[in-house]
């Protein structure tokens, strides 16, 4: 063998009594911006604190789609950069991300979903990303397994292609960024849970963990779906976010079928084969709040039900195995990052939704930024939580959503 | 290959043959046989070639717990054939190779393993990067077992059923048996889950005795025929448990039997309380090369025998650390197996009647003894035994290794209901620290194994479920408590976690191939928890769900990392079984509602769509340009199925009140008579629903929402009033009334052709309402309103005569060429004259001052707390937000597609809807653009999907297009 092993994320440290900054949470926000800021920001004296292990929440839970079709002109730059990292997180990391950038195919149901499609192909378009409506010819030509007959339930009309999209191996992510981030210094203490958050004169002053007191002038709550409950019950700060359990499943591994990430709206559901050969696929949210990342007994036949419609052939392949993670969602499904403004020193990246994945790599980058600087990138800005104090929501849905019962 | 046809213990029909093709050829099995088994019987060793090593695999356990026998059965990929009956005509292929099983020429990758440690993927392939596209797509095509075609549409007929039971009971061995008839004996509802196609469980193949000297066997089909007999016990054999969720609700599903009727069933139960007795599987014995056709498990080697007559080898040696092992050895041999050694692991505790039989039959056997190699390759031709230290080491010549390591409780149903699992010290096995509620554990799941101790445990658990779900059972569970303790308790198990190897050819699982030394390596570079072990070596995440290295991965990491100390179980997650998306997907409706016009919509030439939770006639026009139909309503008179919209009636001493909540304007000046159109918000003001509110007498209201919230108003309206007290009442009527909206400048005529009531504007204006009877029977509510922009009348009429009333509206069209419209052109008439649709000019950020309906707000009535109010008052000062404006484009003959952008340097907007309207020639449409744009006039840049640089223009206009005065609405 011409390995040798040794620990990827370096060996396990001591947690010190002080840092310049503190992370909290090992997921893929958390591990990538302590990445950037000891990498580009020579900020190398940082802490992730992680309650479990990481990748333990939804970095370890997602189905790695990673697309640059949002709906506003907010957020398509962000996620387009975020997509063009991939190769380049691979190489500066040298850890085989397996991008796969197969493309995705967004299916439209009606008219009127044909006609939302061509304002985010325009957005795209506009902003030099490539993306394209066709019809369901088209569509069956690029996914031979896709039922375009008339008799299904939501017939297919045609579809969003988006070429430069695809699949990443999440695992991969933590891994790699783990490895990097600890290449440069920084101490991933896992099993070690944050339990308070300091504050004096208005400004951060520590953390309080499992295993001690850590002073720090920085804190950076990135704690995915655990993060709205935490920033309330360690500051007092209420987020408008609603914490939905979401599943995925897999089925028993195949040879090549899909070569495409397709999703469909109206079914409530997304289908894409990994390198494993496994079709791995995904449901809407649970439609009713909750902190827990149980499965239940409606989704995985609801998804049977889905596929058995516009993926036909699947019928003839088992399912093997379902999960659930923590989706926290914000009312216009657009992530919350914002820094500096109740207490000097505190940062949150937060509400990412269903969408935290194909983000990690430029929001990491950007937030580091923001933390080491202290002063919020024109990126990031449209993403402030007052936004929601003052009714203005940032349009990345145009459906009224409705995860809590009073809105 | 000759059975041994006469074993009472039996489950096939020797007499009854099946044919099936394997590669190309017809071969024999019979009645009972599996896939597998029948294949056995016609010498196939080689079943499946694995995943990354492409080595030879055989048969190891008989219920599936890695892919070794998954084979493609009539297209369907990855079938496990080993559980599988075997169905006459049956075509079989075998998978994952290049050749064939036996002659695979990928084979040679076995080789390489060491270019291929723990996460190797990760490490290469991406330098340079140019040759991570081709690199992937060879990973791509090595990757995945079966195939399936893309056009493959699955046969058969896929049933679902939900029953409610009080007890269920998972797995039919004794211990369920005895379970499922202790539970039932208070009268309850009792449901018998079993996964094999029969009862019996460990019972059912063993001919060793009870304390009473009943052949094991006998007990199982006495238990069974007593179930049989039980009224309140429903038996579903050939059914797998695959998932329990909150409250046991318990999932599973059926394979049929050939005189069935479906070919699987999807089950769900909902029952108040559950007894586990899925018994246990084996432990597998890690060793080199411990997964070579030739090495099996003790319960498969047993039952190979006993269950479908076929001696599983001619000559064997055993390597087993458990009393069950040498049970086999013992009835193999009698049954004419050659044994040249049992090598037990354990240095003691064994059964000594069973070391007497041993000694009877002289087999040798060896004490504190373990296999550490398999020879061969194909088949198992030798087999190194060694002492557990690996001091010492002996060759055996054999064709048949039986090895277990032990036995592991098959827990997956306590994990699935949340179990907290930990690790127990004298078994060996990660049991429940804490039972989920209601749900009790009973037989070898519990450590026991004595026959009698196995029942007893049944009954317990059988009881104290019944007890759970309600049922008196007197002093029967102390009783029952009492029977069980007096017998032996859960057994010492056997701890052994590795044989004396280095491992780089030892697999902990076969699925993934993965090596004890992937694990080391995964170890070494910090990956120190199963859970994550799991991910970075991919072990147990295969088709066989964690069966084989379920038990061991933690075992061995606890070992291996001095740090942890207590072995930490992984997770298993359902379905328990791989499950069919066909078997899940059951009957699969299409479920949609149809309105009372549906019908005859259809037989007028509709074209149907799916909107939201309808089906509704979106064009009667085949070009979907609908030119005909709008211009008849423009001209002449057209009429349209509006039964979809929401219809509610509010009453009760507070029904004013909660309207005040929800609606943005003054619901107290709603007038007898008239209607009035108003809009709710939610809290940010956006806009949420609009419709019209008629007042029916005092505190007494009928209301119209959008299609689209019919379903979402009576909670919203509940919602937003939940800490007042109110006294009202609300009722959705919106299934119970069809509406009929007729409009056009001949709307009047034929409307006066079937009711008797003066229409006259005078009469009837405007805005007005107005109740009658048409044939002085059908109660109909009927609205001037006027949404398409012509005279129109909706009319509301009880379901059941809503085709009635448009049969006789259609009759007296006749005359003016009367002619259905369809929702397309409404959209296109209601956009001439700028009425807005919920979702289609407003987006979900969208609010009423935005819409430019902030007439419709009453800001004096702050003590209705009207939701959404607050934010109206802050947006109103507020600048940056999307106005809703009209636009006309410079060049007529070239609208705009609806989703067009608005932009400059940035996005400024977008085009709602925009056509190039008929009545008045020109290309017109609503947009959202950022209010600095919003001024009458301004030249507007328009950027299309696919314009390829080339930018559009058009101008703000005053609105409506059409009919600006309304004179034409009001006539
Ligand atoms: C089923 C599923 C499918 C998904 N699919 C996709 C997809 O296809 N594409 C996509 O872009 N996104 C997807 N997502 C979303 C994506 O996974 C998340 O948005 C993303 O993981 C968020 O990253 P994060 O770093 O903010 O949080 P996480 O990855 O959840 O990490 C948060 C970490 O914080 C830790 N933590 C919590 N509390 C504490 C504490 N008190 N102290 C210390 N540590 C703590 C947790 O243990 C966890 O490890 C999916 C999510 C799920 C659940």
């Amino acid at each position: 063998m011409f390995w040798k092993s040794k620990p990827l994320w370096g060996n396990k440290t001591r947690l010190k009594s002080s840092y310049d900054a503190v992370i909290i949470g090992g997921g893929l926000h958390g591990l990538a911006t302590a990445y950037y800021l000891a990498k580009e920001h020579g900020l190398t004296d940082v802490a992730i604190i992680e309650k479990r292990f990481i990748g333990f929440g939804g970095a370890g839970r997602n189905t790695a789609i990673v697309r640059a079709n949002q709906r506003t002109q907010y957020n398509v730059p962000l996620y387009k950069e975020a997509l063009d990292l991939w190769p380049v997180l691979t190489k500066e990391l040298d850890y085989n991300l397996m991008f796969n950038n197969c493309g995705n195919l967004n299916l439209m149901h009606s008219e009127a979903a044909m006609k939302a499609a061509r304002m985010t192909i325009a957005t795209a378009q506009f902003h030099g990303v490539e993306s394209h409506l066709i019809d369901a010819k088209q569509a069956k030509e690029l996914v031979p397994a896709l039922n375009i007959s008339e008799d299904i339930t939501f017939p297919i009309h045609g579809a969003m292609f988006h070429p430069p999209g695809g699949i990443v191996r999440h695992d991969a992510v933590v891994w790699g960024l783990a490895k990097g981030a600890a290449k440069h210094g920084v101490d991933i203490h896992q099993h070690t849970e944050a339990t308070a958050i300091h504050t004096e004169g208005g400004k951060i002053t520590g953390v309080e963990t499992s295993r001690g007191r850590i002073h720090t002038p920085r804190v950076l709550v990135s704690a995915g779906g655990y993060s709205a409950g935490l920033i309330y019950h360690m500051l007092g700060i209420k987020l408008p976010i609603a914490v939905l359990t979401i599943q995925a499943m897999v089925t028993q591994p195949l040879k090549p079928l899909l070569d495409h990430v397709v999703s469909s709206g109206a079914y409530h559901c997304y289908a894409n084969q990994t390198l494993k050969g496994e079709i791995a696929t995904g449901a809407h949210m649970d439609q009713w709040p909750n902190y827990t990342t149980q499965n239940t007994a409606h989704y995985i036949k609801h998804q049977a039900e889905a596929l058995s419609d516009w993926l036909p052939c699947l019928r003839g392949v088992k399912f093997m195995r379902i999960w659930g993670g923590l989706a926290d969602m914000t009312p216009d499904m657009a992530p919350i990052m914002d820094g500096n403004d109740h207490y000097e020193g505190f940062y949150m990246d937060c509400g990412w939704g269903y969408f935290g994945f194909k983000s990690c790599s430029a929001v990491g980058k950007y937030m580091a930024q923001y933390m080491a600087s202290g002063h919020c990138p024109d990126m990031l800005k449209p993403f402030n939580l007052r936004r929601y104090e003052n009714h203005q929501l940032m349009g990345e849905t145009a459906e009224l959503v409705s995860y809590t019962p009073n809105n | 290959m000759n059975r041994l046809n006469q074993l009472p213990t039996l489950r096939i029909t020797p007499s009854e043959k099946l044919s099936l093709n394997y590669r190309g050829k017809t071969v024999q099995g019979v009645a009972g046989d599996t896939v597998a088994t029948a294949l056995f019987a016609n010498g196939v060793r080689v079943f499946a070639r694995s995943l990354k090593y492409h080595r030879p695999r055989g048969l190891y356990s008989l219920d599936g717990e890695c892919s070794n026998t998954c084979m493609d059965v009539n297209g369907v990929p990855n079938v496990r054939t080993e559980n599988t009956l075997l169905k006459d005509g049956m075509v079989v292929r075998e998978q994952n190779v290049k050749g064939s099983a036996d002659r695979d020429w990928l084979a040679f990758i076995d080789k390489l393993d060491w270019m291929m440690p723990a996460g190797f993927y990760y490490k290469t392939m991406h330098k340079p990067a140019a040759i991570w596209p081709v690199a992937m797509k060879q990973i791509r095509k090595a990757a995945g077992i079966g195939v399936i075609s893309a056009d493959y549409q699955m046969k058969g007929q896929y049933d679902e059923m939900f029953i409610k039971a009080e007890v269920t009971v998972i797995g039919g061995g004794a211990a369920g048996m005895t379970a499922a008839l202790a539970a039932a004996e208070s009268g309850q509802r009792v449901v018998l889950l079993e996964s094999r196609p029969h009862l019996g469980g460990c019972f059912d193949y063993r001919v060793s005795t009870t304390a009473e000297g009943t052949p094991l066997y006998e007990r199982a089909r006495d238990l069974a025929e007593k179930v049989k007999l039980t009224g309140n016990i429903r038996v579903f054999k050939h059914t797998s448990m695959v998932g329990a969720y909150n409250n046991n609700l318990i999932t599973a599903f059926q394979v049929g039997k050939a005189s069935d009727t479906f070919t699987e069933r999807y089950i769900e139960i909902r029952s108040d309380s559950v007894v586990v007795a899925t018994g246990c599987i084996e432990r597998p014995l890690i060793f080199d090369h411990n997964e070579r056709p030739g090495v099996m498990q003790v319960g498969c080697a047993h039952r190979m025998a006993r269950t479908y007559g076929l001696l599983p080898g001619s000559e064997a040696v055993f390597s087993v650390g458990h009393d069950l092992g040498l049970e086999a050895a013992v009835d193999l041999f009698d049954l004419g197996l050659k044994i040249n050694c049992v090598a037990d692991i354990r240095e003691d505790g064994q059964n000594p009647e069973l070391m007497l039989a041993l000694a009877e039959r002289k087999i040798p056997v060896l004490k504190g003894w373990v296999a550490a190699k398999a020879h061969g390759c194909k088949k198992v031709e030798k087999v190194t035994l060694s002492t557990v230290e690996g001091t010492v080491k002996r060759q055996f010549p054999c064709d048949l290794l039986v090895a277990s390591a032990g036995l592991t409780p098959v827990t997956g149903p306590f994990i699935l209901a949340q179990a907290k699992m930990g690790y127990d010290s004298h078994t060996g096995y990660f049991l429940p620290t804490e039972l989920p509620e209601k749900m009790f554990p009973a037989g070898r799941i519990t450590g026991v194994n004595h026959p009698g101790a196995i029942e007893a445990s049944g009954r317990l658990a059988g009881l104290k479920a019944a007890a759970a779900a309600g049922a008196d059972v007197g002093k029967t569970v102390a009783e029952a408590e009492k029977a069980a303790s007096v017998l032996p308790g859960p057994e010492r198990g056997c701890k052994l976690v590795t044989a004396p190897v280095k491992g780089r050819k030892s697999f902990i699982c076969f699925d993934e191939d993965t090596t004890i030394k992937n694990i080391k390596q995964a170890i070494e570079m910090g990956f120190d928890v199963p859970e994550l072990i799991k991910r970075f070596t991919s072990a147990g995440t295969g088709p066989g769900q964690g069966g084989i290295p379920g038990h061991n991965l933690p075992l061995f990491v606890a070992k291996y990392t001095a740090s942890i100390s207590t072995p930490v179980p992984t997770t298993v997650r359902p379905p328990l079984v791989p499950t069919f998306l066909a078997t899940y997907a059951g009957y699969n409706h299409h479920m949609f509602k149809h309105t009372p016009l549906h019908d005859s919509q259809i037989a007028d030439g509709g074209i149907f769509r799916n909107i939201g939770v309808w089906q509704r006639a979106r064009y009667f026009s085949a070009d979907f340009d609908c030119r005909e139909e709008i211009l008849n309503v423009r001209n002449n008179v057209g009429m349209l199925d509006g039964s979809t919209l929401g219809k509610f009636r509010i009453h009760g001493p507070d029904a004013l009140k909660a309207l005040q909540r929800v609606y943005v304007s003054d619901m107290s000046k709603v007038k007898e008579g008239r209607i009035k159109y108003s809009a709710m918000c939610n809290d940010d003001g956006c806009v949420i629903d609009d419709g019209v509110v008629v007042k029916l007498g005092e505190n007494d209201y009928y209301f119209t929402t959008s299609t689209g919230r019919a379903g979402q108003t009576v909670e919203w309206i509940r919602y937003h009033t939940r800490f007042d007290g109110w006294d009202f009442s609300l009722v959705n009527l919106t299934d119970a009334m069809g509406v009929i909206n007729i409009s056009g400048p001949n709307a009047r005529k034929v409307l006066s052709k079937v009711v008797d009531i003066d229409l006259s504007s005078e009469a009837f204006p405007f805005s007005g309402y107005r109740e009658f009877l048409i044939k002085d029977a059908v109660f109909v509510r009927a609205m001037r309103l006027g949404f398409v922009g012509e005279l129109s009348y909706e009319l509301h009429v009880p379901s059941s005569y809503t085709q009635a009333v448009w049969d006789l509206l259609k009759e007296a069209g006749a005359e003016f060429g009367i002619r259905n419209f369809g929702v397309e052109a409404q959209n296109v008439l209601r956009m001439e004259k700028c009425h807005v649709i919920l979702g289609s000019e407003s987006e979900q950020r969208t609010n009423l001052l935005d819409l430019g309906l902030g007439f419709l707000w009453d800001r004096k009535k702050a003590d209705a707390k009207t939701v959404g109010a607050v934010a109206l008052r802050q947006a109103e000062k507020d600048a940056g937000r999307l106005k809703l404006v009209g636009i006309r484009m410079e060049d007529d003959d070239r609208p705009a597609r609806d989703g067009a952008l608005i932009v400059d340097n940035n996005v400024r907007g977008y085009v709602a809807t925009m056509r190039k309207s008929f009545t008045t020639g020109q290309a017109v449409g609503m947009a959202l653009v950022e209010s600095q744009l919003a001024d009458i006039g301004t030249r507007i840049e328009i950027f299309e999907d696919e314009c390829n640089g080339v930018r559009l223009y058009a101008r703000v206009v005053a609105t409506p297009f059409y009919d600006p005065k309304g004179e034409r609405m009001k006539s």
